[in-house]
């Protein structure tokens, strides 16, 4: 298998604030392979943008990220300057925010505001530095007849704005919500991207444009290969559009896997309650169905699994650290979850509800957790890099095999 | 509505707006205790000479017929004339209205210019030390009425620099670089406060600015800081300072009239003050007048400023 296009492993994202450590994404792991749509579904507040604001390094100096790797087309994101990094902002990788009225700058023009990605990512021959951009904004203004103004329009058009040369010279209030969107479309592909991570593009957006957009999105990202990361609360959304998908709850990745997996058999019981609050037509129930509880406080975040307060099968394990299991049987993808009820010593009865821990269970669990720290001892990775060691729900865990490498590669 | 339709109607309130100035300071001048013509014999008169006089300058009829009378002179363009002097109000005011004129605008200049950058490093460089310095001495600026800060510009500046005059006016055609000289510490004394207010409206609006989402999308666009600072925040920031800027400039011209006589200075300001001491009716009113047009008329120039850099309002509103 070819390298992914993006490679994240271990990903931390915390801030200090007055009343603790708030870590807002905690030792994350994924992959998204080239022309994929991967999904990042989970509730607000639950780190979905914020682990997007981490891997384009735009989080103000709040933030501290840490990982083992966030690698992108074999570069290191996290440690190369920040000029390189401008160059691959809007350029190899873009973005597409929630809000239309408040991401598009209301007293820019339209075209201009696709223009600028052009000129700056692109191969047209107009100057960009600080001056010259300047005078074009306060005193020339964009030439009509320049080549990053014609792709502006260009690009109008290919996201489906009727008379885009007239458009172009519009200003965002002068357009409706839903092309304003497409608007943000055209601006996240002037810089031919090859991975756009579009963050609850439809959530401001009527429900009745909703589909459109979301097609306008997957289309153009399939019509140029483009991989897409979309994040979303929305689980109709991920199931019509996404390949692959992560479910994050209170800054992890509980579940990972092939989008038919994570809705036809799900491991964890985040996921599992998940679907269930899906309102169905279909339905007798009178009340819809809901998680109890609320999300834990993440400041100060205690160790294990940060569901358990909420969740029907907690047992005695659920305070230990986390680790990945694989499950098996997934013929599509890897399909990774983190709960131990998968332990493979561990009992579980038809409800699901755990019958018995036997010792096993517990002694591996803790050989798995001692492994991780060790290979993180001298890997020099970080601490918490549980997420990409390997446990397969049937198999042994093999800490060597881990150690060795160092974080695992082919896990998706 | 095109620019000229909207600008007459400006021009159409804007009368509306004089008319009730000078009908305010009509009524408040006459309200004030104390009888022109009775300060202009002075001590020991006998009550014939004083209404002889009072009947002269017409200050004997019902005031809503002074008001009429002088309203309608002035419809014709005519101020009337200073019941002290007899000379017209209007060439008055002229002969007068260059040193202060020119005072107001440096000023103006002035702290637009230290105001804007001060305010957006302020803004950029938040609870650090830049930001701490410029809004101390934004604070000062603000609470230090204008004559004080020209008086401490005269004992600190005046006082050690002899090329800086500190007393008196000299008329730009006697050269730019003297008239220049002569008004500089009492602009900068008029635009401190002002520019004191304008930075702190500028720090605001730039850090409420910084937090907007297109900011963000300015910097996921690979953009440089500066580009994005520049490009696409200044510009927002200065739509809110812009409207206050006009309003604010009431700081300005009332600190030049107290500013004049701390430098010495015959302008508006010593004019209107000579004239309120001395109960000269036409010559407040004219005075307070061109004042109240020179204020009306910068907020006009302000609200086109602010139509063209903020594309979301059109001439007139409707939108």
């Amino acid at each position: 298998m070819t390298d992914p296009l993006l490679d994240v492993r271990g990903l931390t994202t915390s801030f200090e604030t007055g009343q603790g450590r708030l870590t807002a994404v905690d030792d994350i792991t994924f992959q998204i392979e080239e022309g994929e749509v991967f999904g990042v579904v989970g509730e607000s507040g639950s780190g979905k943008s914020v682990t997007a604001l981490s891997v384009m390094r735009l989080l103000d100096d709040a933030g501290t990220v840490e990982a083992d790797e966030v690698r992108f087309k074999g570069t290191d994101l996290l440690s190369v300057s920040e000029s390189e990094m401008r160059s691959i902002r809007g350029g190899e990788i873009s973005m597409i925010f929630q809000d239309p009225m408040t991401s598009l700058n209301p007293v820019m023009t339209i075209g201009e505001q696709i223009a600028e990605v052009v000129r700056h990512h692109g191969d047209v021959g107009e100057r960009t530095g600080f001056w010259s951009e300047m005078r074009r904004k306060y005193v020339t203004g964009t030439s009509e007849g320049s080549r990053s103004w014609q792709r502006a329009v260009e690009l109008l058009e290919t996201v489906g704005i009727p008379e885009p040369e007239k458009r172009a010279t519009e200003y965002p209030h002068q357009l409706s919500g839903g092309m304003r969107q497409r608007v943000v479309i055209a601006q996240a592909l002037a810089g031919d991207p090859s991975l756009i991570i579009a963050d609850e593009p439809t959530t401001a957006l009527d429900v009745s444009i909703e589909a459109q957009i979301l097609n306008e999105i997957l289309e153009l990202s399939e019509e140029f290969g483009i991989s897409v990361l979309l994040i979303t609360h929305d689980l109709g959304v991920v199931r019509e559009t996404c390949d692959r998908v992560a479910v994050m709850y209170a800054s992890e990745f509980m579940e990972t896997g092939h989008v038919n997996d994570i809705f036809e058999d799900p491991h964890h019981p985040y996921t599992e309650g998940l679907l269930a609050s899906i309102p169905r037509i279909a339905d007798e129930r009178e009340w819809l169905s809901v998680i109890e509880g609320t999300v834990p406080d993440l400041i100060d975040k205690p160790s294990g699994c940060p569901f358990r307060d909420r969740c029907d099968y907690a047992f005695e394990l659920c305070d230990r650290p986390l680790v990945e299991y694989e499950i098996e049987g997934s013929a599509l993808e890897t399909h990774t979850v983190r709960c131990h009820r998968e332990n493979e010593h561990v009992e579980v009865d038809d409800s699901g509800h755990v019958e018995s821990v036997p010792d096993e269970a517990v002694a591996a669990l803790e050989r798995r957790i001692e492994a991780e720290s060790a290979r993180d001892a001298d890997g020099g990775v970080s601490p918490t890099a549980d997420a990409s060691a390997r446990a397969d729900g049937g198999s042994r865990p093999s800490p060597a095999a881990d150690a060795e490498n160092g974080g695992d590669h082919g896990e998706y | 509505m095109g620019l000229r339709e909207y600008l007459l109607k400006r021009l159409v309130h804007s009368v509306f707006v004089m008319l009730f100035v000078v009908t305010v300071v009509f009524a408040a001048v006459r309200s004030i205790p104390g009888d022109p013509a009775r300060l202009m014999l002075g001590g020991d008169v006998d009550t014939a000479t004083l209404e002889a006089l009072r009947a002269e300058l017409g200050l004997n009829q019902p005031l809503y017929i002074q008001y009429f009378r002088w309203l309608r002179r002035l419809l014709t363009g005519d101020l009337g004339e200073s019941i002290r002097t007899g000379e017209p109000v209007l060439g008055s005011i002229v002969q007068v209205a260059g040193p202060t004129l020119s005072i107001a605008a440096l000023g103006m200049v002035i702290a637009l210019v230290i105001a804007i950058p001060t305010g957006i490093i302020s803004a950029v460089k938040r609870y650090e030390i830049e930001d701490y310095l410029s809004t101390t001495i934004a604070f000062f600026g603000i609470s230090m009425p204008a004559f004080w800060i020209g008086i401490v510009l005269v004992l600190v500046i005046g006082v050690n620099v002899e090329s800086i005059p500190t007393f008196g006016y000299t008329p730009i055609d006697e050269g730019i670089s003297p008239w220049f000289r002569s008004i500089l510490l009492p602009s900068f004394a008029v635009g401190f406060p002002y520019g004191g207010i304008l930075m702190r409206m500028m720090r605001s609006s730039m850090l409420e600015v910084l937090n907007e989402d297109y900011m963000r999308t300015a910097r996921a666009k690979g953009l440089s800081s500066n580009l994005v600072l520049f490009k696409h925040g200044l510009q927002n920031a200065l739509i809110p300072v812009v409207t206050l800027a006009g309003i604010f400039l009431a700081v300005v011209l009332g600190g030049v009239v107290a500013v004049e006589i701390v430098f010495g200075i015959r302008g508006l300001g010593r004019l209107l003050i000579g004239s309120i001491n001395r109960r000269d009716f036409p010559l407040i009113q004219g005075t307070v007048l061109l004042i109240a047009f020179v204020f009306v008329l910068a907020n006009i120039v302000v609200d086109l400023l602010y139509t063209m850099i903020n594309p979301r309002i059109k001439y007139g509103g409707g939108d």
